[in-house]
């Protein structure tokens, strides 16, 4: 793609570079009086998007509905509204109902599908022999149900981890830090990586790599 | 006292550390490295389910992904969405992130056969943002109509010929989660364990936490991270930003190895010193 | 009459209530509960829309108050932030082809989003230089799977030597699997438990209880 040349696209894209690098004066450098700009104006963006969408959704979800003749949609709207008697206090009482709707929903929801997805799905995974027996399949099955036993008995917190009690919690332990560490270190792909985004959006709107 | 050689390196200014890798990571972007990039299993699965399908197939493609994360996600995005137009198989947008218009803008200008070869409303349609997290996924997986009455554009989803075809989670071949966080769990729950659709992640680097639902737990396929794109550029045979960041990830992760290694050496010469 | 709707009894009525009609739905095909359990997930999804509001609310009031207060190194940046939000907030409402909405939207809004989220980058090479230290068995354990791990993800790994993408492969498909599958279940027995208790009305930390 050839370097842009609209004057609109030109600025933008020397605009991002510029907030760019005074985002990242803040640990290249100091935190600069460039930085706390680029964080105000990230807020400010961020904060009109939100509501700008907001309404936009709110709009369709509902206009439709209401134009015909379907008033039950003004219920949602007037609850949602009363969310905004929180930071009063002597009125915030009035937006606990909104909140028990999203809390008590949010909650029958996620316990219902929690069940099978992660209780039983989890267990049968764990127990479920090797479809095909080899020997590498037979041993990375007992590691992972031996791991899934210890690692699980190590959140067992009505009885104290001793005697001989401390043997399996100790390898649950050990199997826990296998698991964080594989984390950390996808953690390391996923940091590296947006950094090098951003390296690679510098160096194109430098014109030292194409576009 | 004066320090040892370990303690000075320890004691080096962070700052210095940060323009170490700053511009160590410009170094790939100048000279290639371009290695290649082995593909695994979890990507495979997605690329052969995709295979499977056709025009008469339709695919959801949740957004739960922002565009901070763009870096890590959008080469996936882009790879498989040009593997779905180029099957003709029928492709159903929503999302759940704010500044998910610039996504799709994004994916449109990264896949132009989606608005050229592909006829709105009748071939793929984008159904806008939508609040309430698993609430929403939940309903959605009985009853799309009950939470989207218009498209994002605001024609009214009966007017919309291929929403007529889809009323339900069981009405997708193939539901594509984007995610950065724990949607893909929402859709685990909700569309594969309890309606049997089968539900695939593009996801950043984090979500092999939800490696355990794969393969028969609930997941069929995860692309991880930006090497999952990579993986599955080479499989469409569409190189592009994966395979061109996966250079400066090698840069930045045997810096990391160097880092951790010189961090613990020094941490025993330290220690054997104060002995 | 308003001492009625104060009490905490009838909001946690309200959570169970709204809880259980989604749970018995689940269970029991009965279709005026299927219904009544449709309506409230519907009226949910609204009410959430609403909530994305809260926080910029709650935002633009601490912003004021620095503006009101005049704190020292502050409240310019909060008269900044005030008049840029409101501004492309009333454009967007009104267009969002608008080419001040578009421009800050497409190149403010995109280049600051990715480049906080990458800022972590670099505290995470510091943490791994400074912080990483094998001062035990768990801990080296830890350094030792996060490094094969990256050795598996990225290519140079291979060129090292063979056996890292083999090992790495190894340790993100299997030897994390048991762990990864305890947190896992260990999260969704924490979440029965805690949602049956909130369905109860025995947990009230959501509500801000009293």
């Amino acid at each position: 793609m050839p370097y842009p040349t609209d004057p609109i696209v030109v600025s933008g894209i020397w605009a991002a570079l510029i907030l760019t690098l005074a985002t990242y004066s803040y640990v290249l450098y100091k935190e600069t009086y460039a930085f706390r700009f680029a964080e105000h104006a990230f807020m400010a963006t961020t904060f009109a998007v939100a509501v700008v969408v907001a309404v936009q959704t709110l709009a369709s979800n509902t206009y439709l509905p209401l134009t015909q003749g379907d008033w039950s949609y003004l219920i949602p709207i007037i609850l949602g509204l009363l969310m905004y008697t929180m930071p009063f206090k002597q009125y915030r009482w009035i937006a606990r109902y909104p909140i028990a709707l999203i809390v008590g929903v949010g909650t029958g929801v996620a316990i219902r599908g929690a069940v099978q997805a992660q209780v039983v799905g989890q267990v049968l995974g764990a127990i479920t022999l090797p479809s095909a027996p080899t020997p590498i399949n037979w041993f990375n099955f007992f590691f992972s149900l031996i791991a899934f036993v210890t690692s699980t008995s190590y959140f067992i917190f009505t009885k104290e981890h001793t005697g001989l009690f401390k043997y399996p919690t100790k390898i649950g332990r050990y199997v826990l830090m296998l698991a964080l560490g594989s984390y950390f270190g996808n953690t390391v792909l996923f940091r590296m990586s947006m950094l090098a985004g951003r390296v690679q959006d510098i160096l194109k709107v430098l014109g030292i790599i194409p576009f | 006292m004066s320090k040892s050689i370990w303690q000075k390196m320890a004691d080096v200014d962070k700052r210095v550390l940060y323009w170490l890798l700053f511009l160590l990571l410009v170094v790939p972007y100048l000279h290639p490295l371009a290695l290649p990039v082995a593909v695994q299993e979890t990507t495979l699965a997605l690329y052969k389910k995709i295979e499977t399908m056709g025009p008469n197939d339709i695919a959801l493609f949740s957004i739960a992904g922002g565009v901070s994360a763009w870096a890590e996600i959008a080469p996936s995005m882009v790879a498989v969405m040009t593997h779905l137009v180029t099957r003709q198989i029928k492709v159903v947008i929503w999302g759940f992130f704010t500044d998910q218009d610039l996504t799709v803008d994004m994916i449109k200008s990264k896949v132009p056969d989606l608005t050229t070869k592909y006829k709105y409303g009748t071939d793929w349609v984008y159904m806008g943002y939508l609040a309430g997290g698993e609430t929403a996924i939940a309903q959605l997986a009985s009853d799309v109509h009950a939470v989207f009455k218009a498209d994002k554009y605001g024609t009214p989803i009966d007017q919309l010929p291929l929403m007529q075809r889809v009323k339900s989670a069981t009405d997708f071949t193939l539901a594509l989660t984007v995610d950065t966080g724990s949607y893909i769990l929402y859709y685990i729950r909700h569309w594969s364990t309890a309606k049997g659709t089968p539900v695939a992640e593009i996801g950043i680097a984090m979500q092999t936490e939800y490696l355990p639902y794969y393969p028969n737990a609930g997941l069929m396929a995860i692309l991880i991270g930006v090497r999952g794109g990579a993986e599955y550029e080479k499989l469409i045979g569409h190189l592009g930003d994966g395979t061109i960041t996966m250079d400066a990830i090698n840069v930045s992760h045997l810096l990391f190895i160097i880092a951790i290694i010189l961090a613990n050496v020094g941490y025993v010469m330290t220690r054997r010193e104060k002995k | 009459m308003s001492s009625i709707f104060r009490k905490r009894e009838v909001i946690l009525f309200v959570t169970g209530i709204v809880g259980g009609i989604n749970l018995f739905e689940y269970f029991f095909a009965v279709k005026p509960v299927a219904d009544a359990a449709t309506i409230v997930r519907n009226w949910a999804i609204i009410v959430s829309i609403f909530a994305l509001g809260l926080g910029i609310f709650n935002a633009v009031r601490i912003h004021s108050g620095h503006i009101r207060r005049r704190t020292k190194n502050q409240w310019p940046f909060s008269v900044f932030l005030l008049v840029y939000f409101v501004l492309l907030t009333i454009i967007g409402l009104w267009s969002t082809q608008n080419v001040i909405y578009d421009w800050s939207f497409k190149y403010v809004y995109t280049s600051l989003s990715s480049t906080f989220y990458a800022l972590t980058g670099f505290y995470i090479f510091s943490a791994c230089y400074r912080a990483f230290r094998a001062r035990s068995v768990e801990a080296t354990i830890l350094i030792v799977s996060g490094a094969l791990i990256m050795l598996r993800n990225a290519p140079i790994g291979e060129v090292i030597w063979k056996g890292f993408p083999i090992i790495g492969e190894w340790v993100l498909m299997q030897g994390q699997l048991g762990g990864m599958r305890t947190l896992a279940l260990v999260g969704g027995v924490g979440l029965i438990f805690f949602g049956f208790r909130t369905l109860l009305g025995l947990e009230k930390g959501y509500y801000g209880g009293e």
